[in-house]
């Protein structure tokens, strides 16, 4: 491999990477929490939210994310929704990605054991308070790893928009290579891919320690 | 004055019948025990006291208060608000502790009160850290719930359960999940209690605890209150051949 040809390439994959970047980063950020009333919803006892919730659920975890990055870039507009790529690919991967973490929120909140909604019950919570102050923190542990697991899924998924046309890293790769006619480009954005995971392998590790402390026996 | 009124209770599960035609009043600094065999229905009882099970029938009285009363034959409550309120006045210590384990003992005990009381943190930590040394637990006050042994760990929900003020303390086999040989310090917990005149209703195996720290026994099965008496007679004395055979199977 060639330094300085690597050097030239450097400049666009980082610009790409930032992009893959913004977008994890952004999905992240809206789709964590949009899961938690869709989980909450499905586990209601309110009959119309919990159709809702598990309609909304079964949709987007059912059909491809590809389909759905088509469907709302190159389908909305037929209704009048007219978004541009960036956009497009930012909402359909956090409505998807929340699909994701309502089932991962719900499959914690179920896991916790009915005796602790009965004692905060005869302390005098209400459901909703039980549920914030009670359940809720109990599942962050639990819901640490599978999370982790779709974070590092989202990494590799982010490479999908390329087929939007959003500028991010697979994309300036495949540029490179199709400009070039060399894949040096597309070994790099495997390092970077693989490094990018590889930090959130390391953090989620760093999280689930910190929130198992409660776990762990006295010395 | 009784702390506790139940009336012709009856719950059912279904067509099964878990408690048919109760009747039972305690008044204040009572320390009933209730015996009986298994799926004879105590459970439900304490259950249907403090809410987390509905009657089918009868009438709930709490601090005089009305819980639940019958009308043309259906079991009618208040709304949930006032269901809280009313049921505040209980507080119950599970067979199986159920702690929260993702606080602190001492967080525990101020959680309700800071909550649901509204209490000052610091005035809440204060009379959190009185009740840890009524339990002898001063020093694991700091600990999770999973660095406790069974004892300390029931220990500790008995006075998470004092901390909202209860009129009444509803236990239901505080000792079951202990090793023997750790059941007394259960046990004393709970006759310092009865000795400061704290009312009590507690479901028990134990027929050694019943008779030294209850003021009243009443033996279920079925569904029903088949005998109640003061522990020296029930226990030398069963009137029922049920009872009898009871404390025979038992010994
Ligand atoms: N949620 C429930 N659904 C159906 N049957 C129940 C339920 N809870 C308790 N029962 C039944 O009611 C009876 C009394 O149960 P319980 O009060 O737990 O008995 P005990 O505490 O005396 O052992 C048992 O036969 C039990 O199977
Ligand atoms: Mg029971």
């Amino acid at each position: 491999m060639d330094i300085t040809y690597i050097q030239t390439l450097m400049p666009t994959l980082w610009a790409g990477t930032l992009q893959t970047i913004k977008l994890f980063v952004l999905t992240l950020l809206f789709s964590l929490p949009l899961g938690l009333p869709f989980a909450i919803g499905s586990i209601s006892r309110v009959w119309p939210i919990k159709i809702l919730s598990k309609t909304y659920v079964w949709i987007f975890r059912g059909t491809p994310l590809m389909l759905q990055l088509f469907f709302i870039y190159f389908g909305l507009p037929a209704f009048g929704i007219k978004l541009d790529r960036e956009t497009a690919a930012i909402v359909t991967f956090v409505l998807n990605y929340a699909a994701y973490f309502a089932e991962i929120y719900r499959a914690g909140i179920q896991s916790i054991d009915k005796g602790q909604h009965e004692a905060a019950k005869t302390l005098g919570f209400t459901p909703w308070q039980t549920m914030r102050i009670i359940i809720i923190p109990q599942t962050i542990k639990r819901i640490i790893p599978p999370i982790s697991n779709e974070a590092i899924t989202l990494v590799k998924d982010t490479a999908l928009v390329t087929a939007i046309g959003v500028a991010e890293l697979l994309k300036a790769a495949k540029d490179a290579v199709n400009r070039d006619v060399n894949i040096t480009a597309y070994f790099l954005a495997a390092v970077i891919y693989l490094a990018l995971t590889f930090l959130l392998t390391m953090l989620s590790q760093k999280l689930e320690q910190r929130y198992s402390r409660h776990e762990k026996q006295e010395v | 004055m009784p702390v506790l009124q139940i009336e012709h209770v009856k719950k059912k599960y279904g067509d099964f019948t878990a408690l048919n035609d109760v009747s039972l009043t305690i008044e204040k600094g009572e320390a009933v025990a209730i015996i009986g065999s298994s799926g004879s229905g105590k459970s439900t009882l304490l259950r249907c006291v403090n809410n987390l099970e509905k009657i089918s029938s009868g009438t709930i009285k709490i601090n005089n208060e009305t819980l639940v009363q019958t009308v043309e034959n259906k079991a009618v409550y208040p709304p949930d608000k006032e269901i809280r309120r009313i049921c505040m006045k209980t507080a119950m210590v599970f067979q199986h502790f159920n702690l929260f384990p993702h606080l602190t003992c001492l967080e525990n005990i101020t959680v309700a009160p800071t909550h649901i009381l509204g209490k000052e943190k610091t005035v809440a930590q204060m009379q959190a850290k009185e009740l840890l040394e009524m339990v002898g637990l001063t020093h694991k006050a700091d600990s999770y719930p999973a660095q406790l042994s069974g004892g300390q760990q029931q220990r500790i929900a008995i006075a998470r359960a004092l901390a909202i003020e209860p009129e009444i303390m509803l236990f239901d086999e505080p000792t079951s999940a202990l090793d023997p040989e750790i059941t007394s310090e259960v046990i004393n917990v709970i006759q310092r209690l009865a000795q400061q005149h704290m009312t009590m209703l507690i479901v028990t195996h134990d027929m050694r605890f019943a008779k030294d720290s209850a003021s009243r026994v009443i033996y279920m099965d079925e569904g029903k209150i088949v005998e109640e008496n003061v522990p020296e007679k029930l226990f030398a004395n069963p009137e029922s051949l049920r009872l009898q055979e009871f404390l025979k199977s038992i010994r």
